[in-house]
């Protein structure tokens, strides 16, 4: 049996942090009505401060996807706020969130979900061409990207033309070429073999700790259950447990 | 701690690639023209992700602008013919009467000065031959049976060069200027049981005072226009014989051949009213055979209705394939929204796709809509024997190419593709990343 642990009096405490990089206030999503309705979150109140490598965790249909959702303004909170850097996203225009979302936000997907009709290396770039980062720093962020990521020499080839692994870490070069302060990742290792799995969360680990990246996971994998220093636990839509390590 | 893999060692290579996490500030000024190649490249591409349903689309959409064009280079060609046909065959492109003689059938109605006439009409460019006649209702008598007919009175040189008398003679010679000598239509001469060289006596009433004038003549030659009312209903005397035949010096129509068939629509042109005074009137074909006119003006109508019916089919089948397309890619939009693509741009993009899809087909119907047209303009569409509104189509239908139609419909079927996208990129534009990745995020 779950108990719901009231975590707003830390959360409030965490608010007025400098260092804060992700707030949720009261933070609620329903679908349906009536009889169909569903609590897919329900009053989620989360602080997560910069460089925190953050896995929310739980059962199927508990809500973790959602909330990343609602955190990522890929979605709109039945009530409640999100905060990214104190500013309240869901008070944006739809043009002022996509901007938000390219500039700020690296998306990483459980099915890779690169373009299929773009080469890995456009794939990577596309973020910067969308803000206009001159060629010359273009195709040097990419070189270095596509070399960090292992995929040197692959950057001509189609993502039908990759394999699971050589995708996700294209989708990893795209979340992190526009040098978002915060990267959302829905069950990024879900589709891989536990050692590719491994090598990808041990780059992201090392990218978190030496470039201060904050990273936050939904996650089934205890690989990245370990090697999270933060585990939230969401339970039926509601946050039960919120564990913090050393 | 983490385990040093060569991925994750060489993650620290990215030291200088992406400084500190902080927020960055959005580029002030965005590089649109990267922006544009991006969005284009986007869109060029993936017109050609499922090539099958692209191609069927372009063909859909190209065959329909063929179907257009060709349709109305047909009915170019038809009206240019069922024109020539109603013009040169007898009528002229233009006539001159007395004023009232139209109306009265009167053939006290003459125009008397006509050497004055014949210099102005030798005189005007634009006219290039002038046939003039003398008419009358007459009775028509063989041996063997009678029958009323109308006799023209011509000069078979100069009407040789304005209608295709000369060339309508199937039997004996056409008129060589001797008295005596007259040309019927063959269904006449069966009528009165007749065949050449045998004798026929005309009956008819003399203007400025109706008395009965007779002269006999002999069939020289026996004519067909394909036309019955003019096969049964028409004989052909020498001007001078039919003048005295009415007791006159003058004409009673002078048909006119122009230099250029659209002259006779361009009443603007000077002789038209150099020609018009208080005693003659000079009409073209237009006013001459109103009927047809009108006719021919409903036909080009068909051609707008054909167009919109075809662009109709066009839109809702562009629709299909864009929706079909968006739905398939449903996902991707979702995805392209979320790591920061404006709805504007996705918009842009599939409006883009519209764009290129119909550039395609109009190109491709261009040039399939050239090659039909010309094949159609060289070999032309045999209709012979076809009447139409009292005509035969007694000729092939060349078809007309026409560069303004061409020009035209072609933009405008790249007008009705961008119209077909926007709805399908409106939907796109406005999908929510989270309902569009519903299957992965």
């Amino acid at each position: 049996m779950t108990t719901q642990v009231d975590i707003t009096d830390v959360t409030n405490k965490v608010r007025a942090s400098q260092n804060t990089v992700i707030e949720t206030t009261h933070l609620s999503r329903e679908f349906g009505q009536g009889d169909t309705l569903v609590k897919a979150l329900t009053d989620a109140n989360i602080t997560i401060e910069r460089g925190e490598f953050t896995a929310i965790i739980g059962p199927s249909g508990s809500g973790k996807s959602t909330l990343l959702q609602l955190i990522g303004g890929l979605d709109n909170p039945s009530s409640g706020d999100v905060f990214l850097d104190k500013k309240n996203i869901n008070r944006m225009t739809g043009t002022e969130l996509s901007d938000f979302r390219r500039d700020h936000i690296g998306f990483i997907f459980q099915a890779y979900n690169l373009i299929p009709v773009l080469s890995a290396r456009e794939n990577i770039e596309y973020i910067m061409l969308l803000q206009g980062v001159p060629t010359v720093e273009r195709d040097k962020r990419v070189d270095k990207l596509m070399h960090a990521v292992g995929l040197e020499g692959l950057g001509d080839r189609r993502p039908a033309e990759l394999s699971g692994g050589q995708q996700q870490r294209v989708a990893v070069a795209r979340a992190m070429v526009s040098k978002p302060s915060i990267i959302l990742a829905d069950e990024p290792t879900a589709n891989l073999d536990s050692k590719t799995g491994a090598d990808l969360l041990d780059m992201m680990k090392e990218l978190n700790t030496k470039q201060n990246m904050t990273f936050v996971f939904s996650t089934h994998d205890p690989k990245i259950m370990e090697r999270a220093k933060r585990i939230i636990s969401l339970v039926d839509g509601c946050i039960v447990d919120d564990e913090r390590r050393s | 701690m983490a385990i040093q893999t060569p991925e994750s060692s060489n993650a620290s290579k990215l030291d200088n690639t992406a400084s500190s996490a902080t927020f960055n500030k959005p580029n002030s000024t965005y590089n649109h023209s990267s922006q544009n190649t991006l969005i284009a490249r986007l869109a060029k591409r993936s017109i050609f992700r499922n090539t099958r349903r692209t191609l069927l689309t372009v063909l859909l959409i190209s065959c329909s602008l063929a179907a257009i064009l060709f349709t109305d280079a047909f009915v170019r060609g038809m009206v240019e013919t069922m024109v020539k046909i109603s013009t040169q065959t007898f009528l002229g492109e233009g006539q001159i009467h007395r004023f009232g003689f139209r109306e009265a059938n009167d053939i006290d109605l003459y125009i008397e000065d006509t050497t004055a006439l014949y210099q102005q009409l030798n005189a005007t460019k634009a006219i290039q031959a002038f046939a003039p006649r003398v008419l009358t209702g007459a009775m028509t008598s063989s041996s063997e049976n009678v029958a009323s007919a109308i006799v023209y009175g011509v000069d078979a040189a100069k009407e040789a060069k304005v209608s295709k008398l000369k060339l309508a003679v199937t039997q004996g010679d056409y008129l060589s200027g001797i008295d005596g000598e007259i040309i019927i239509g063959e269904q006449l001469a069966d009528l009165l049981e007749i065949s050449l060289g045998d004798r026929v006596v005309i009956t008819v009433s003399e203007a400025n005072g109706g008395v009965l004038s007779q002269a006999l003549f002999r069939v020289s030659g026996l004519f067909s226009f394909n036309e019955r009312s003019m096969d049964i209903g028409m004989a052909f005397i020498n001007l001078s014989q039919g003048q005295q035949l009415l007791n006159i010096t003058g004409v009673h129509e002078v048909a006119l051949r122009l230099q250029h068939l659209q002259q006779a629509a361009d009443n603007t042109l000077p002789f038209w009213q150099t020609l018009n005074n208080d005693h003659i009137e000079t009409l073209s074909w237009q006013e001459l055979v109103p009927q047809l006119s009108s006719m021919l003006a409903m036909t080009k109508y068909s051609t707008l209705i054909v167009s919109i019916i075809m662009y109709v089919l066009v839109c809702l089948g562009l629709i299909n394939t864009m929706f079909m397309s968006i739905f398939e890619r449903q996902t991707e939009f979702g995805i392209l929204l979320a790591i920061g693509t404006r709805s504007k741009q996705l918009f842009y993009q599939i409006m883009l796709e519209g764009f290129f899809i119909g550039l395609l087909s109009v190109t491709v119907g261009l040039l399939m809509a050239f090659v039909l047209c010309y094949w159609g303009s060289i070999v032309g569409i045999d209709y012979s024997e076809l009447e139409m509104s009292g005509l035969t189509l007694n000729e092939p239908i060349y078809l007309i190419l026409d560069a303004s139609s061409f020009a035209i419909m072609g933009i405008a079927t790249l007008v009705v593709t961008l119209i077909a996208s926007v709805y399908p990129a409106f939907h796109a534009a406005r999908l929510q990343p989270s309902f569009a990745m519903r299957k992965t995020l």
